[in-house]
């Protein structure tokens, strides 16, 4: 369960200021799929970021599983999940080196990490290469370790920013059996997206971010009804025709 | 929740993951295995080629200047010199052949005949020239003016000193009266000119002896005694390279070092591995500590590696000797400087993880390191001077201190105090360095789309914070060791009168242990009364008749404890003496004797006021105060006592321009005691007053005479009677436990 209330960051850029994220509320609750959605720039990252704690928001919390983020820093750190694009490997640890390493992060004890490791190289279809090293993989091989790197920990809380980006359809179809996956297990799942057309596939609730604002938010039936279109893609043309 | 990340081996398994990924690189293991093997054997080839270079061209034309105090001694040896000719001459020439094949003798009489007949023109004129026969070894004479032998000698004016010639007449089986030569000649040790010049000398001379025995059947032996000048002191170029050794050391330790450095931090950043792993719940420090751990492991396995290469190309290629002197590259000499390039690596891997820590690629890295690099080379360098001594001060300034102190021990001369300032500073540099790095490290991630990685560590905190943070500790340390370093040196040095300098003195402590931190407290927001334990020592009682209970109780426990320890610490003092651990002070009697009158002469309330009141107070307000907060922010208040009283301890050693190892202990002794005081009663008063009167009987005790003493004590060694020990001791455990007892709030509960 996340709780976003009222999120504001602004950036000083060489003394100008730059509002990235202004004002924004949201909720994800167990079991669903929110998406973040914008054009590069609405401020998606930075919403992301603050919402783990990465980046302090100027004024606003957030709140996961009940517990303000800035009261303890750590404690929340266990609870969530964090996959991004940028996301990479330790090129000369195996993968089964590289996640015992980040259970170790996440304090998590080794017998415990242990059977995780055995359950996600199932479900995920890491098996056949966990001893081989990183360097030696795939781009969709890599991808794959990623997103067992976010479960390692079995966060109740998983955050996806921009988790598609470069991958091909294989790739994608991994992602969103992924995102399937974390549902079925009841996890809170905020994702971060510019591609639409995904995005209407799993997400179950929407925020339409634009300049750091919500502009949009709820279910496809609800967006449909806000603003007469009838997919996503449009309703953005429009949004950014406004502007 | 820290906790858990030591636990089951954790912390282990972190650094060993960061060990894995730097050692599985190639990059590093190029130099870890391969430099070392390349680079010596190279080394030592060029070296090799030097000296033998230099060698054959000091055979082929030598020419060594003797230097003589007067014209008589120039005499006695010009003439001795003259019958090496005269020996060549009178057909001992076939022992000339045997001991050099030498076909410039046969060819060239008539250049001798020629030099004689100059030598014996001139003899009483200041230089004189003698040609050796069978070599063109020449000794000019010289009669030094102006400057001493041994300063001629030192500065390499000369490469000989003839410090007594004497010819005595000895009569020869009636063959009527003959010279017999007795000469002290004292030659640079390790110096390959010097030394030849010595040798050269020796078969001048014995090619007279041989002369003599030819004409008389009997020897009439030229005796030479020679003497090396054993001041440790390097002059000559040739065992200036003695400091190269450790730079290329050092320098390989730093190479060693680079590549895990960037590849760790900048790396990860590069390989997108550093946000996930700063999302973690696990502490940034300790991620960074684990990062530490690996690179001073890499540079360490370096710097081992290096060693070892280095000391078998020196012992098998006996190019040890030529550099470092009859020794060589001894065992000992490398398992001295081992730590020492551990300690060097543990300082510079944090500089480097400091540099990098907010680099976000490794070319960004690179960039940050290289002019670093050269700007700590340019001092580097310096330590290759032949003439520069590793003075005190020196032992402050990183790099140049670790450098300067292995050329010490490779040549075998290293001095205590200057030793102690390189380890001990570079550790808080270290300490520092690391402190930065941990603040530094990740917080660009955090803080994307602003600059201020560097600012946030000089942030002035928005609220009041009741103790210090350990970080700033470390890194005020850093800064304060050197400036105390400095300032006690030239105290030490300087010839003020006694007077003047107690006030210095305490005008010194005042303004690094109580204004600086002050300054620090204020910018950083610190509660006083939290940090410099700046409250009554009553306590929180809630009744007036508590409160009086509890203040006079702990001021006459404190008396109590303050009653005994000088004696337990002046004990201390004596045992360790009885175990060999020397007391310079008391090795010199009559400098002690000597500073005791001059200190007899002050009117007592100024030593009372400059070495007790203020020294106490200033120091109780550092030590308790500040080391001791900073301590207790992080760890139990058991650990920060043993911690900020080993910090007062260090501090103690330092005294004027000496080294006095042997206060360590009962420093350190004292700032346990009053550790506990401070903790015990929360506040800083208590243990003014207990430092206080302790600095003051101690000083008051200096005014008295040795015997004055004894007889007081009735004492008959430089011990106390058993039954004054045991009553200190006893002072002093009654004095601690009371304290114990009456700070504790049960107590009052009980009474009341």
């Amino acid at each position: 369960m996340i709780v976003a209330n009222e999120l504001r960051k602004q950036f000083s850029v060489r003394g100008n200021t730059l509002v990235a994220v202004g004002g924004i509320s949201f909720q994800v609750g167990n079991s669903e799929v929110y998406g973040l959605l914008g054009p590069n720039g609405a401020g998606k990252t930075t919403t992301l970021r603050m919402v783990m704690g990465l980046i302090e928001p100027d004024s606003g919390w957030v709140e996961i599983g009940g517990v303000r983020t800035d009261t303890n820093r750590t404690a929340i750190r266990h609870q969530l999940g964090m996959i991004s694009t940028n996301d990479g490997v330790y090129p000369w640890l195996s993968v089964r080196e590289m996640l015992m390493y980040f259970a170790d992060l996440y304090a998590v004890d080794p017998p415990v990490a242990q059977e995780r490791l055995e359950e996600l190289s199932d479900l995920l279809s890491i098996r056949s290469f966990l001893d081989q090293r990183c360097s030696t993989l795939s781009t969709g091989q890599k991808q794959r370790v990623t997103l067992a790197r976010g479960l390692m920990h079995d966060p109740p809380v998983m955050l996806l920013d921009e988790p598609t980006r470069g991958l091909d359809v294989v790739g994608s179809q991994t992602v969103f059996e992924f995102i399937e996956l974390l549902k079925s297990r009841g996890k809170s799942v905020l994702l971060s997206t510019h591609r639409l057309d995904e995005a209407e596939r799993v997400c179950d609730r929407f925020g339409l971010l634009h300049h750091g604002t919500m502009r949009y938010e709820g279910t496809l039936g609800d967006l449909r009804q806000q603003t007469g279109k009838m997919h996503l893609v449009d309703m953005f043309i429009e949004l950014i025709r406004e502007s | 929740m820290i906790g858990s990340y030591f636990a089951n081996g954790r912390l282990l398994r972190l650094c060993l993951k960061e060990l894995r990924e730097s050692l599985r690189d190639r990059r590093t293991l190029i130099t870890l295995v391969l430099m070392p093997i390349l680079v010596y054997p190279l080394l030592s080839m060029a070296m090799q080629r030097l000296i033998v270079g230099s060698a054959s061209g000091s055979s082929d034309r030598s020419e060594y200047i003797i230097g003589v105090a007067n014209e008589d001694a120039g005499g006695v040896l010009a003439s001795a010199i003259a019958e090496t000719s005269m020996a060549i001459e009178q057909g001992v020439r076939h022992s000339i052949q045997i001991r050099r094949n030498n076909q410039s003798l046969a060819k060239q009489p008539a250049t001798i005949q020629d030099a004689i007949a100059g030598a014996s023109e001139k003899d009483s004129a200041d230089e004189s020239n003698q040609t050796l026969g069978g070599s063109k070894a020449q000794f000019n004479i010289v009669v030094t003016d102006g400057i001493t032998l041994q300063s001629a000698l030192e500065s390499g004016q000369i490469d000989l000193a003839v410090i007594s010639a004497r010819a005595e007449s000895v009569a020869v089986r009636g063959n009527g009266f003959y010279p017999a030569y007795e000469f002290e000649v004292e030659f640079r040790d390790a110096d390959v000119r010097s030394e030849n010049a010595m040798l050269e000398f020796r078969k001048a001379m014995e090619l007279v002896n041989d002369a003599q025995a030819l004409r008389f059947r009997g020897p009439l032996p030229v005796s030479v005694r020679m003497v090396s000048t054993a001041t440790g002191k390097k002059v000559d170029a040739m065992a200036s390279l003695a400091g190269i050794l450790p730079l290329i050391l050092i320098l390989m330790t730093i190479t060693g070092a680079v590549y895990p450095a960037i590849d760790l931090t900048a790396g990860e950043r590069e390989r997108g591995t550093m946000e996930a792993m700063i999302a973690t719940p696990a502490p940034r420090f300790l991620l960074l500590l684990s990062k530490y751990v690996a690179v001073v492991t890499v540079a360490v396995l370096t710097a081992l590696a290096n060693l070892f290469a280095s000391w078998i190309t020196l012992s098998i290629g006996g190019l040890g000797r030529a550099l470092l002197g009859e020794k060589g590259f001894s065992l000992l000499a490398l398992v001295q400087i081992l730590p020492l390039l551990v300690i060097f690596a543990a300082f510079f891997s944090a500089i480097l993880l400091a540099m990098c820590s907010f680099a976000r690629s490794f070319k960004e890295a690179q960039a940050y390191l290289i002019p670093v690099m050269l700007v700590s080379l340019a001092p580097a360098l310096v330590t290759l001077m032949p003439n520069i001594e590793f003075s005190t001060l020196l032992g402050i300034v990183p790099l140049v201190n670790i450098l300067l102190l292995s050329r010490d021990i490779m040549t075998g001369s290293p001095q205590a105090l200057p030793a102690f300032a390189a380890v001990f500073s570079t550790l808080l540099y270290a300490a520092a360095a690391l402190v930065v790095a941990s603040k530094l490290f990740g917080a660009e991630s955090a803080t994307s789309g602003s600059q201020e990685t560097w600012s946030d560590l000089l942030r002035r905190p928005k609220r009041t914070q009741l103790l210090p943070d350990l970080g700033d500790l470390a890194v005020f340390l850093a800064m304060l060791f050197p400036v105390f370093f400095i300032v006690t040196n030239l105290f030490g040095q300087t010839q003020m009168s006694i007077g003047a300098k107690l006030w210095s003195n305490a005008g010194m402590l005042l303004v690094l242990f109580f204004v600086a931190p002050s300054i620090v407290a204020w910018y950083r927001r610190l509660n006083p009364q939290t940090t410099f334990l700046l409250r009554s020592w009553t306590g929180n009682l809630p009744q007036v008749r508590q409160r009086v209970v509890r203040g006079v109780g702990v001021l006459l426990s404190v008396c109590f404890m303050a009653a005994g320890l000088w004696i337990v610490a002046f004990e201390f003092l004596q045992l360790l003496k009885d175990y060999g651990f020397g007391l310079l002070a008391l090795e010199q009697p009559e400098v002690l004797e000597k500073a005791k009158k001059e200190f007899a002469l002050i009117p007592f309330w100024i030593i009372l006021v400059t070495s007790a009141i203020v020294p106490a107070f200033a120091e109780e307000y550092f030590f308790r105060g500040y080391v001791l907060s900073a301590f207790r922010n992080r760890v139990s208040s058991l650990r920060a006592i043993l911690y900020s009283a080993l910090i007062f301890g260090l501090f103690h050693v330092i005294t004027g321009s000496m080294l006095s190892l042997e206060r360590f202990f009962p420093s350190t002794l004292l700032g346990l005691f009053l550790g506990f005081v401070a903790i015990r009663t929360g506040s800083l008063w208590p243990g003014v007053l207990l430092h206080a009167i302790h600095n003051g009987l101690v000083f008051w005790l200096t005014r008295f005479s040795t015997k004055e003493l004894s007889d007081w004590f009735g004492s008959t060694n430089e011990h106390f009677p058993p039954i004054w020990i045991f009553a200190s001791l006893a002072s002093v455990t009654l004095g601690s436990a009371l304290l114990y007892f009456i700070t504790q709030r049960r107590f009052y509960e009980n009474a009341t």
